[in-house]
């Protein structure tokens, strides 16, 4: 009877204990996933590639002086050391999916999903270090040090390009998974294999022209890429954006209407466009942005403010509505147009004025008919002999120009305006500038807080005057 | 002198008296066991609240109604006697001294009443009538300065707006942890979290806030490991222990109360009152800058109706506040019940801003046999209100003009009035957040005691609510010409639904081993469960104009969260008492917590407390009437926040037909095991002097080691944070409690409670790799940014920030860490002061020492109380100070135009002369200034707004008045009393902006160290009405 008894107490508490068990088997998350799909990734990070590009543009644009602040001395307008700790963080949380999705891809053998998600991170990795040179890539994304070390910029251009020959080799390959093919999952392309090998090899010309200050220059390697890129304005890498995911300048626009002051337009640009600076006029204003209400273009300097001008009505700005700021308007990463520049550069480079020139040519009409001026007007700005200067007259200064003007809020103009030393026409440094840059135009930005604060030990110390490694 | 001193026991309850009965007299003589009279005496007939005190002679005379049958003889350091009237007249009683009276009763772990004499760890009580008489609202807010080791803050002046509790000091290094103590109301716990909105703060309450301070009987605080040892893994911050009103056997007694308060802030800073909208001095009336133009003077010679305002004190209003309360209680031989309905209002000082709380309440007991008896408590409570936008309403007050009418703020279309900046007061009335919470809080509780050395209880609770919340932004009205608050609008509603479930169950067996020693042994279970499930759903830009409905809006965007966690603990506890002086206790308890991986989910850890009444042995001087000495050893183990131990993905929101799916920012761990905190301490309690003076004093030390924290990290890591048992924090401390009665007689006494905290931490070890963690960080205009970062070695709470360059003989140390304020400042070639843009440590946000003086004077029928409380030695960034400085709006910017001479040396070391002009522009010596020494230089330097947040504050003070007795009797009332009190009426500080007390991170936030825009702290004066039947 009393081993009995025993028994059941023994079953019974073994009851009890395998309940509580399961009773505490509640500590997987319900709210998210612990796997992610391809497709997911893809959606995400071709989407986020495009809001990458503006939030690295939000800075650029001051610092190329497409954009100025409508308040005096307000810290990007005058490049002041402002650590940008949100766009580091975005640009590394798309890389970090953009790896997951390399990883998972590799896994399922999904070779298109592979190709696209190596070109996607060369366009990421490729405006993080020109921002800020060395970063940490090897040591980066699966947390395998918690101080990931820093690799060098110019050792990481190596890296950029070879991902991107990476990418067009596996998309010029047959896909080899039948379950997996990219579609409508892809923001910029919709999983089309060809656009994306020529914006490959349109990235891959950007990044070598990014090289002209160095010894790698070769002009050649780049007219050979952009022999493979883009062959009009339609095949654009842009990024879609929806009604319920408005283009973010058209945001900008949208705030700047309800008092948000932002997207005010600098005196620099305006006077590039409106004849001020080079003596005749530029018909593409009206489609970039507003004029006052008395139908004027009117600019704010760099670093000054708007000085006595009302809230609205009395300057320049970004309005909704239009190519760059329309709720749905797409959002260029690289565009024909500024393959055609490249293109320009690279041949004048080469010895090769007559391609030079009709690249050129060919780079202003059709950014112009992108952005919706008529054809009679682009007709009358390139039979303006100031403008159609005969392939022997073209010079950089003029192709530079106007890819000033075709990039419109592009980050890849800071890459070209440091290339070129800031020597557009009558660009000057903005009013109540940084006082550590001693009157000069800042090269790079510094690291984020998040860096020196967790990773001091290998972040590297730097100023603003500090070059990028192709800057020099 | 015994005589002499003689306490007068609760003498405003000694007034009742109905008397329509025919009455007998009994007098009679109260002595001591000596024969010496006894002044002082309580004598009350039993059942009623009737009665009178003994004089000097130890004489008393009382009128005795008819039925009246015992009579109450009471009075410190004495057994109380019961003796029956009959037919007497005279009954002269002779008082035993009592040891065991001194053995008050204390409510610990599990609702143990426990005789505070036999324990071996510090308690505090407070009786629900000191809470009540503060007025406040919130009962954290009750208990500022009545506990010693105990640190509440209240987060700002916003009705039912949150207050923070810690005790003895934060244990948790993990910036989001969870520092603050476990509720328990009644035996079960409850829910004290504070649900922050998601935008722009609003000030919103913590769930104690639910609980009426009128229906709390009394408060004990568990304050150390060893205290809090039987409720593991919850209470390792300590634990609050709440128990409320029950009926009592007798008449039914109805008792009514109503308080009509009202409220203003209490401190501003200096604005100035000369320069007004513009820049550069010019008078610019529709810019941007409230205060950067032409002084007032100036301008009124073209515009004479020029003038200026101080807008924030202009907007600010008196705020209201109602309180009626009613219960009702009373009970028979074999039951008791109590009843309670109470309906709280109040207004706060930024217009539109309130809260409501209604509460019901009932609770029961019922025996019924010898063995067998029940008891449940229900309450319901609804709470909620308006949350104003109080941050975006400081700032745009900030912005607004001290030139523009701040009060005219909307036009007769129902647009927004602006001259270009946003309207502060249309922000506040039509940028609505309103909650509104149901809870119910219930317990049923059984107890059978099987033999009379063999007991079962059990008990369970329920705390669940539902929060509703609704935020609408209006977008455009539709009308001409106007300014909307939004160019799309958004309406957010949110549904939080909380369960927790509490099943305790405990044996008790007792034993007598031998004559004198005696055991206690406990063996229990407790299952704790919550569930949590919040759903936000949000409603972008509204398609028809002012109709704010989910369906009329072109986007809609849902979210979800639960929450699930469980815990299951078993404990034995072992009490040995050897002949009632000396105690021993000793416990154990295994947690299994859902939070940990299933290996590491099982924790067992032990706890050792010895208490020696030791007067009773060792021969003491004869004015010490009872000393104890304590020492405890405890361990708890505690587990962590749920879905910690994954990798997992996130959603978002789907774009044409596709979700996307992102690596979550936090990296979870199945490596975590349980943090350990363990706890060393001792403490002496003493009474002398007849009792008339207390003391007790504690030492402790508390190490939390193998802190699961979510440690923030490089991003190109992949991820934010990572969890991860990593360091080690210290706390040690003192407290000590002094209780006396300086002064005693008949009609007058006085009565004094010091409670002083003083406690320390390091941050004791970080894991390697990890150089700091930060806490929070708070903006500030041009770099002026302040940071809360935990370095080994360091204590918690250290402030980083810029500073001003200090001169250094030898050149500044590579390795300065902290900022050397006596130091002479560096002054550059500009003649401007050199910015140190490394961030060093600029304060320290944890304060030096607690201290609070709570003084009771009775005169005959008139009470006076009031507590001073103190906070020595605490820093604190005003981020409102940072951005007065952007907009020249104080007081010190008056200088503006001067030409100085900054204070401080050249890089050589030699005195600075060089002549500077503080405005904007080029100054009267051609240089060009920029925007002016305040708005380039000054506010970009954290030091100059990281100040001495120390106070002292009058935290209240009241004054009662008990009708008399002869009064009473003509009244159908038992009782009736009227007072007056104040809160914060009285404030010290050197604090120089709103009352520093404020913070932005809300209760339940560790980054105490910063104001942000916060709701101003507010005054209050308050008259209450008590009337008892």
């Amino acid at each position: 009877m009393k081993i009995l008894n025993k028994l059941t107490l023994i079953l019974a508490s073994f009851l009890v204990l395998t309940g509580c068990e399961d009773y505490l088997d509640i500590n997987d998350d319900p709210n998210n996933p612990t796997d992610a799909p391809l497709s997911g990734l893809l959606t995400r990070t071709s989407f986020e590639t495009g809001d990458n590009v503006q939030n690295v543009s939000t800075v650029t644009s001051f610092y190329v002086q497409y954009l100025a602040s409508p308040n005096p001395g307000s810290a990007t307008d005058i490049m002041d050391n402002v650590a940008y700790d949100q766009t580091w963080f975005e640009l590394y949380d798309v890389m970090t999916d953009i790896s997951d999705m390399e990883v998972l891809a590799t896994e399922e053998d999904a070779s298109h999903y592979l190709g696209i998600a190596k070109i996607l991170k060369a366009i990421n990795l490729g405006l993080t270090v020109d921002m800020w040179g060395s970063i940490p890539y090897d040591e980066a994304f699966f947390a395998q040090t918690i101080t990931p070390a820093y690799d060098d910029d110019q050792a990481l251009y190596t890296t950029i390009t070879g991902l991107l020959d990476e990418g067009i080799g596996l998309l010029s390959a047959p896909n080899t998974s039948e379950s997996f093919e990219p579609g409508n999952d892809d923001f910029i392309y919709q999983g089309d294999t060809d656009l994306w090998i020529k914006a490959a090899n349109a990235l891959k010309a950007r990044f070598l022209l990014h090289q002209s200050e160095t010894s790698s220059y070769d002009p050649s390697a780049i007219l050979s890429a952009v022999d493979n890129g883009f062959d009009d304005a339609s095949e654009n890498a842009t990024v879609e954006y929806f009604d319920v995911q408005i283009n973010p300048w058209s945001a900008v626009a949208i705030n700047n209407a309800s008092l948000l002051l932002g997207g005010w337009i600098s005196e620099q640009l305006v006077e590039s466009l409106d004849g001020t600076t080079y003596g005749y006029e530029d018909p593409r204003m009206p489609y970039m942005f507003g004029a006052t209400d008395e139908g004027e273009y009117i600019g704010v300097e760099n670093g000054a403010g708007r000085g006595d001008a009302a809230e609205q009505g009395e300057r320049s700005y970004l309005v909704e509505g239009g190519y760059y700021t329309s709720r749905t308007s797409s959002l260029e990463v690289i565009t024909y147009y500024e393959l055609k520049f490249i293109e320009a550069e690279a041949a004048l480079a080469d010895g090769n004025s007559g391609r030079a020139y009709d690249a050129y040519l060919e780079g202003i009409e059709s950014h112009m008919q992108t952005i919706g001026v008529p054809q009679g007007e682009i007709d009358d700005y390139l039979s303006n002999g100031q403008v159609s200067v005969g392939a022997g007259s073209l010079t950089r200064d003029l192709v530079l120009k106007e890819k000033y003007i075709a990039l419109f809020l592009n980050p890849e103009t800071y890459n070209d305006a440091r290339r070129y030393d800031f020597q557009y026409e009558d660009m000057t440094v903005a009013a109540n500038l940084n006082p550590d840059l001693g009157g000069n135009f800042a090269t790079r930005i510094i690291y984020p807080e998040s860096e020196t604060q967790r990773n001091s030990s290998n972040v590297p110390n730097v100023t603003m005057l500090d070059n990028i490694w192709w800057d020099q | 002198m015994k005589r002499f001193f003689t306490i007068w026991m609760i003498s405003w309850l000694v007034c009742a008296g109905f008397s329509s009965y025919a009455q007998q007299t009994v007098t009679g003589r109260v002595t001591d066991a000596a024969g010496a009279a006894l002044p002082g005496v309580s004598v009350v007939i039993d059942q009623t609240s009737q009665g009178t005190v003994t004089g000097a002679n130890g004489e008393y005379t009382i009128n005795t109604p008819a039925g009246a049958e015992v009579l109450v003889f009471s009075f410190i350091g004495y057994s109380t006697q019961r003796v029956s009237i009959g037919s007497q007249s005279t009954i002269n009683v002779t008082m035993e001294e009592d040891i065991q009276q001194l053995q008050e009763v204390v409510v610990t772990a599990f609702g143990v009443e426990q005789q505070r004499r036999q324990l071996g760890y510090s308690v505090q009580t407070v009786e629900g009538e000191d809470l009540a008489k503060t007025e406040q609202p919130n009962v954290v807010n009750a208990l500022q300065g009545k506990v010693a080791g105990v640190q509440i803050t209240s987060s700002g002046g916003a009705p039912g707006m949150s207050s923070r509790i810690i005790i003895r000091g934060l244990t948790s290094l993990n910036p989001d942890g969870n520092n603050q103590p476990l509720w328990v109301v009644d035996g079960i716990q409850i829910d004290n979290s504070t649900f922050e909105s998601s935008g722009t703060p609003r000030g919103l309450s913590n769930r104690v806030a639910d609980l009426n301070p009128n229906d709390i009987e009394s408060v004990n605080v568990l304050k150390g490991a060893a205290a809090t040892a039987l409720y593991g893994v919850r209470a390792a911050n300590g634990a609050i222990i709440v128990t409320t009103k029950k009926g009592q056997s007798g008449k039914v007694k109805v008792d009514f109360k109503t308080s009509f308060g009202m409220e203003e802030v209490n401190n501003h800073p200096d604005y100035q009152q000369r320069y007004g909208q513009g820049f550069s001095g010019e008078y610019q009336p529709t810019s941007f800058w409230p205060s950067w133009g032409a002084p007032v003077e100036a301008v009124q010679v073209i515009d004479p109706e020029y003038r200026m305002y101080e807008t924030t004190k202009e907007v600010m209003q008196t705020g209201k506040s109602t309180d009626n309360y009613l219960s009702v209680s009373g009970g028979g031989e074999n039951s008791t019940i109590f009843a309670s309905l109470a309906y709280f209002d109040q207004e706060g000082v930024i217009p539109f801003s309130d809260w409501q709380r209604v509460s019901a309440k009932i609770s029961g007991t019922v025996d019924f046999n010898n063995k067998f008896s029940a008891s449940g408590s229900m309450t319901y409570t609804n709470s909620g209100g308006m949350r104003v936008p109080h941050d975006r309403i400081m700032e745009t007050l900030q912005y607004w003009s001290y030139s523009q009418d701040p009060n005219d703020f909307e036009n007769p279309d129902g647009s927004q009035r602006t001259y270009g900046n946003s309207n502060p007061l249309y922000t506040a009335k039509y940028w609505t957040y309103e909650d509104n919470v149901d809870r119910i809080i219930g317990n049923i509780n059984l107890k059978y005691n099987i033999t009379d050395w063999f007991s079962l209880n059990y008990r369970i609770g329920l705390d669940t609510y539902s929060d509703q919340r609704e935020e609408i932004l209006p977008g455009p009205l539709g009308v001409a010409n106007e300014v909307a608050l939004s160019s799309t609008g958004f309406i957010e509603e949110t549904r939080i639904n909380s369960r927790n479930i509490t099943s305790t169950f405990i044996a008790t067996f007792f034993h007598d081993i031998t004559d004198r020693l005696n055991a206690t042994l406990r063996i229990g279970n407790d299952i704790f469960d919550i569930s949590r499930n919040t759903i936000v759903a949000t409603g972008n830009e509204f398609v028809v104009p002012q109709f704010y409905h989910l369906s009329n809006v072109t986007e809609q965007l849902t979210s979800q969260f639960i929450l699930q966690e469980r815990l299951i603990g078993l404990y034995g506890d072992l009490t040995l008492n050897y002949d009632d002086f000396l105690f021993l206790n000793i416990t154990g308890r295994n947690d299994w917590s859902s939070t940990l991986p299933a290996d590491n989910r099982s924790f067992f850890y032990p706890a050792i407390n010895l208490g020696f009444v030791f007067s009773e042995v060792v021969d003491m001087p004869d004015f010490v009437n009872y000393a104890k000495f304590r020492a405890s050893y405890a361990e708890v183990g505690k587990g962590t926040e749920p879905y910690r131990t994954q990798l997992v993905y996130t959603t978002t929101d789907p774009l044409n037909g596709q979700v996307g799916f992102t690596r979550s920012n936090v990296l979870g761990s199945d490596q975590l095991t349980p943090e350990r905190t363990s706890s060393l301490e001792f403490g002496l309690e003493a009474n002398m002097f007849d009792n008339r003076l207390g003391l007790d004093f504690t030492w402790y030390k508390s190490n939390s080691a193998d802190q699961i924290l979510s440690v923030p990290v490089s991003n190109a890591t992949g991820f934010t944070r990572l969890i991860l048992n990593a360091g080690e924090l210290e706390n040690k401390g003192i407290e000590l409690v002094l209780r006396g009665t300086p002064v005693r007689t008949p009609d007058f006494s006085w009565d004094v409670s010091v409670n002083f905290t003083r406690n320390r931490n390091t941050v004791v070890d970080i894991r390697e790799g990890i150089e700091s963690i930060l806490v929070g960080s708070q903006f500030g205009y041009a770099g002026a940014t302040v940071s809360m970062q935990l370095i080994e070695g360091d204590p918690y709470g250290n402030l980083y920030g810029t500073s001003y360059q200090r001169y250094y003989e030898n050149g500044t140390p590579e390795n300065l860490t902290e900022l050397d304020e006596d130091r002479s400042i560096v002054i550059g070639d500009d003649g401007y002061p050199v910015r140190n843009s490394n961030a060093l440590v600029i304060g320290n946000a944890q304060p030096d020492w607690l201290m609070g003086i709570q003084n009771t004077l009775t005169y005959k029928d008139f009470t006076l109380s009031f507590l001073i409380d103190t906070r020595y030695g605490i820093d604190q960034y005003s981020q409102y100070d940072n951005f007065y400085a952007a907009f020249g709006q104080l007081d010190y910017s008056l200088d503006r135009n001067s030409v100085v001479i900054f204070d401080g040396v050249r890089s050589d070391g030699s005195p600075n002369d060089q002549q500077v002009w503080l405005g904007q522009g080029i100054g009267p010596d051609g240089r060009n200034y920029g925007a002016s020494f305040y708005r380039d230089d000054f506010r970009g330097v954290s030091e100059n707004f990281v100040k001495d947040a120390s106070f002292v504050k009058l935290r209240n003070i009241s004054l009662r008045y008990d009708l008399g007795q002869n009064l009473v009797e003509k009244t159908p009332f038992r009782g009736v009393s009227l007072s007056a009190s104040a809160n914060n009426i009285i404030l010290w500080t050197p604090w120089q902006s709103f009352d520093p007390e404020s913070f932005s991170a809300g209760a339940g936030g560790n980054a105490t160290a910063f104001t942000g825009l916060g709701y101003p702290g507010v005054r209050s004066y308050f008259l209450t009405l008590n009337l008892s039947l």
